[in-house]
Order: structure tokens, then C-alpha cells, then sequence
């Protein structure tokens, strides 16, 4: 069965081209385009791997993390998360850290190097 | 003229026009790189007819991006000094040891080099404003570029950014913002900038041609070497950009058969301490960099939390047999002393950096005493005073 990832992002484009590149692999792509739903689908969905954007609508990615780290669900409390920022507030990478966030990764997100975090987290699992 | 043909994406190897406004591969989201006809230009050119032309880095011209004449923006930049350095040779034990001089460039660093090239194509492409995010160096010699080649230009810097390096911006009249952050936040402003206001975006990597301005720094090298290269070449890192030029002029020398001897020097990047994304990399033998959290270190031009060409700079350091190395904020202040003292240069940090990875390289054997090795002062520790 297919592996699923979750992307929390509220811009469309971004979206898009994560999905592309991770269906090419073959990933089960699920989408949440704000916080409070990314919440609701990683609770839902139990995904394999959580890709979240920091700056959303309503919630922010910081915000997300907690929740998914306190959550009741004992496997989000474990699932890897991957900050993706557009980096352009001090101390990004250093809150989504210690929000609970596994890796910070900074837009442009290069495709390679999402593709061998996603799959470095995956083999680590299984 | 230019033998330029097209852009390449530095991984899966599409072809983009470069005819036309172009930034980074939007499938990889990775830098593009310059292709040129070598087989022509190989051809056509003769290597020793470039000794004669004017100085500086435009001699090269053939081999660099730009189409007319008329769009070559020119500070005189390039053609820094290869100097041997036979007092610090002599107390470290090492017979042929040199630095090439990139303080001598204009605005006082090698960032002259890639700004030259990337604001020429900018202006030969139309583009009216630039903008940039910059550790220090990078923005003043956009700032000169810019007002050489009547362009707008906007820069954001760290607010602890050397104060010449504001004052240099400011007077080229480009229009300053300091921030609270390092670069890589200083990046994420600008691009939000230059999307919502259409500034043209010349961060490193993310366009294409600053590495190309770059690169002449290998050109040159070996033709001062007299169509050999060294052994070693000690390099520090920020962006990458100088590194990564380097290798790709040495792979462009081979294939344009102008090198006596293709043996490549082993390429080795220093950091500081306090931000080493690479080197940990390197180390720990990954493809890509960690964000490094909680920069910190007194050279600004190597507070870089994780290069945009992380992965080409691992692959050229790898391909080269080279090394990484970290070094501390007191190794460099020592180095900048022991440069000066010695030989008579007021090195940038940066550019000191290296001296104090070499000595760790020669303490620990990886270098050799008859091994031809040269280190890069990227800046002048002028720009640096308080």
C-alpha cells in the first residue's frame, strides 16, 4: 500500500508541485489547505509522513505541530514533520524545531531533496 | 560574442533558453547552469591570445553570458593578484603556497565578479530592477553595478551586516533594508518582494550567471599557473558560488583542451564554527545540508543556515576529493593577524578563514609540503572595521 503524506498548504501552486512530485514517486498525496483541517486529516488519515507549511490562514504551522504532538492519536505524536517556510521571520527554523517539527526545510523546496527526506524517513520507519 | 547556448538544470539535466528572463528549474526547484559551445569555441579560440587582451575578467568574454558589447557592465573587476607567500610558507613548512587576492577587486571583494556578470544579463534581457538579499559584500557590489548600469536596485541585509557594506549600498543609492534575521531570512523577504513588486531576484543561484563571473577566478588561475592547476585550492563558503564556479571552469578548461596537465585540484570548503552546514554534510557524507539553527560567527559572509546549491557544492567537494573544514571565531582572528603580519594582507574574515583551515589541514597531514596550494582572500578586512 501506498505511503501517505499530508501537506498542509494554503498556497495553491506550492501544492500542486509537491503533489506532482510526490505522486511520480507514488505516494498517496492527501491536502489540507489550513491548520485547523490539517489537524482534522492527520487525525483522520494517520498519514505516514506530514509536510507543513508554517505561515497558514488561520493557525499557524507552529500552532499545527503542538496540536499534532499532543495530540490523543499516539502514532502524530511520533509521525515525522517537515517544516517547509518561506523563511522570512527570525527564527523560523528554530520555532518549528521546538514546536515538535523533524527537519526545517526553506522554500524553493528542491524536489530531490524533499524526495530522499520523505523516503529517509520512511525506510527509518519501516 | 558568447559561445553561451543554453541553461541547464543542475539535476535532471532540462535545457532552458537563455535568450529569455530565466531563474531556477521550477520541476527541481534547483540552479541552472550555463552551457556554452566548447567544441566551437575550442575551435576559434586560442587560450594564449587571452593574455594579451585588457586586464580583467571580461577578457574572458567569449566564455561568459553576455551577447553585445554595449551590455557589459564594467568596474574593472577581475584579474586579482596570484601572489606567492614565501614568509607564511616558510613557517608553516610549505614550499609553494600562494593567495589570490579577490580584495582587489572593485567594491573590495570577489562579489564584484558574479554581480558584474549577473547585472549585464539582467540589463541585456531588459529587466529595470534588481533585488537581493546579502550577507554584506554581495549588496554593496549590486549596489555599484546597478548604478553603473542605470538599474534600480534593493537590498536586504541583516542589521548587523558590516557597516561599509550599508554605507556602500546606500551611496550607489540603492535603497537598503536592514533586518532582523540572517540571510536566509533576509531571502525570504526579498523573494516575497519580488513577487508582490516584480523585482528581478539575483540571490545566489537562483539566477544564473553570478556563477559564471565566478568562475573566471579558475580561468585565471590557470593561466597564471601556465595551464596547470594547483593541488589545492582552499575556498571558504557561503553560497557557494565561487567553489562551484571554479570546478565548472575547470571542467569547461578540460573540454576546451586548453589545460597542459587535467589533473583538478582537490577543492576544500571552510565554514566557521558557528554556521556549518556543509562541512557537517560533508562529514556525515549526506547529499544535502541541515538547515543550521542559531548561526553565529564573526565572518557575516559565511552566516549562511544552508546554500540554495548545497547539493552541487557536497557533489563538487566529493568529485574533487577535496575536504570541509570548520574553523573558530578565534582561529580566524589569529589567521587575519598572521596574514597581515606575515605577508602584508589585511585578509576579510572570510578570506583569513582559509589560512586557519590550511593550518589544521597541515597539522593533520592532508597536505603536503611540496603540494602547490592556494588559499582565496575573498575580501578586505577594511570593510570589516567597527
Amino acid at each position: 500500500m501506498a505511503h501517505k503524506i499530508l501537506y498542509v498548504e494554503d498556497n495553491v501552486d506550492n501544492m500542486i508541485l509537491v503533489r506532482r512530485a510526490l505522486e511520480a514517486r507514488g505516494y498517496e498525496f492527501i491536502w489540507a489547505q489550513n491548520g485547523t483541517s490539517g489537524v482534522e486529516l492527520a487525525e483522520t488519515n494517520m498519514p505516514d509522513v506530514i509536510l507543513l507549511d508554517i505561515n497558514l490562514p488561520d493557525i499557524d504551522g507552529y500552532e499545527v505541530a503542538r496540536r499534532l504532538r499532543n495530540s490523543g492519536k499516539s502514532s502524530l505524536v511520533y509521525v515525522p514533520i517537515i517544516a517547509v517556510t518561506a523563511n522570512a521571520l527570525r527564527g523560523d527554523a528554530e520555532k518549528a524545531l521546538a514546536a515538535g517539527c523533524d527537519v526545517y526545510m526553506s522554500k524553493p523546496i528542491n524536489i530531490r531533496e524533499l524526495w530522499a527526506r520523505v523516503e529517509g524517513f520512511l525506510s527509518s520507519v519501516a | 560574442m558568447t559561445y553561451l547556448t543554453e541553461l541547464q538544470c543542475s539535476e535532471c539535466g532540462n535545457l532552458f533558453d537563455p535568450g529569455i528572463i530565466q531563474t531556477f528549474c521550477q520541476d527541481c526547484q534547483a540552479p541552472l547552469l550555463a552551457r556554452y559551445d566548447l567544441e566551437k569555441a575550442s575551435r576559434n579560440l586560442d587560450r594564449d591570445a587571452f593574455r594579451v587582451r585588457p586586464r580583467g575578467m571580461w577578457r574572458w568574454h567569449e566564455l561568459l553570458p553576455v551577447q553585445e558589447e554595449e551590455n557589459r557592465i564594467s568596474l574593472g573587476e577581475g584579474d586579482t593578484p596570484l601572489m606567492s607567500l614565501p614568509r607564511l610558507g616558510a613557517e608553516m613548512g610549505l614550499r609553494h603556497l600562494y593567495v589570490k587576492d579577490e580584495s582587489l577587486n572593485p567594491t573590495g571583494s570577489f562579489k564584484a565578479r558574479g554581480l558584474s556578470a549577473a547585472v549585464s544579463k539582467a540589463k541585456e534581457l531588459g529587466i529595470k530592477k534588481i533585488i537581493i538579499p546579502t550577507a554584506g559584500n554581495a549588496g554593496g557590489a549590486m549596489a555599484a553595478y546597478a548604478a553603473r548600469s542605470g538599474l534600480q536596485a534593493c537590498i536586504y541585509m541583516p542589521k548587523d551586516t558590516p557597516l561599509a557594506n550599508m554605507e556602500e549600498s546606500r551611496i550607489a543609492g540603492a535603497q537598503v533594508i536592514l533586518i532582523d534575521g540572517l540571510i536566509s531570512e533576509a531571502a525570504g523577504m526579498a523573494g516575497i518582494k519580488a513577487r508582490e513588486e516584480g523585482w528581478f531576484d539575483v540571490s545566489t543561484f537562483k539566477e544564473p550567471y553570478r556563477t559564471e563571473g565566478k568562475k573566471i577566478m579558475g580561468y585565471e588561475l590557470a593561466e597564471e599557473f601556465h595551464w596547470r592547476l594547483p593541488d589545492v585550492i582552499i575556498y571558504p563558503t557561503g553560497g557557494g558560488t565561487g567553489l562551484v564556479g571554479m570546478w565548472k571552469a575547470f571542467a569547461e578548461l578540460e573540454a576546451l583542451g586548453w589545460l597542459n596537465d587535467t589533473k583538478r585540484p582537490r577543492m576544500v570548503s571552510v565554514q566557521a564554527e558557528g554556521c556549518a552546514p556543509v562541512i557537517r554534510a560533508f562529514e556525515k557524507g549526506a547529499q544535502f545540508c541541515d538547515y543550521w539553527v542559531g548561526a553565529h560567527t564573526i565572518a557575516s559572509g559565511l552566516r549562511v543556515p544552508k546554500s540554495f546549491a548545497d547539493q552541487i557544492i557536497l557533489r563538487d567537494l566529493r568529485d574533487s576529493h577535496g575536504n570541509a573544514v570548520a574553523v573558530g571565531d578565534d582561529e580566524i582572528i589569529q589567521a587575519q593577524k598572521q596574514l597581515a603580519e606575515t605577508e602584508g594582507i589585511f585578509a576579510a574574515p572570510e578570506g583569513a578563514a582559509t589560512l586557519a583551515a590550511l593550518i589544521h589541514l597541515k597539522e593533520s597531514g592532508w597536505v603536503q609540503p611540496n603540494e602547490w596550494i592556494v588559499i582565496f582572500n575573498t575580501g578586505t578586512g577594511l570593510k570589516y572595521l567597527k
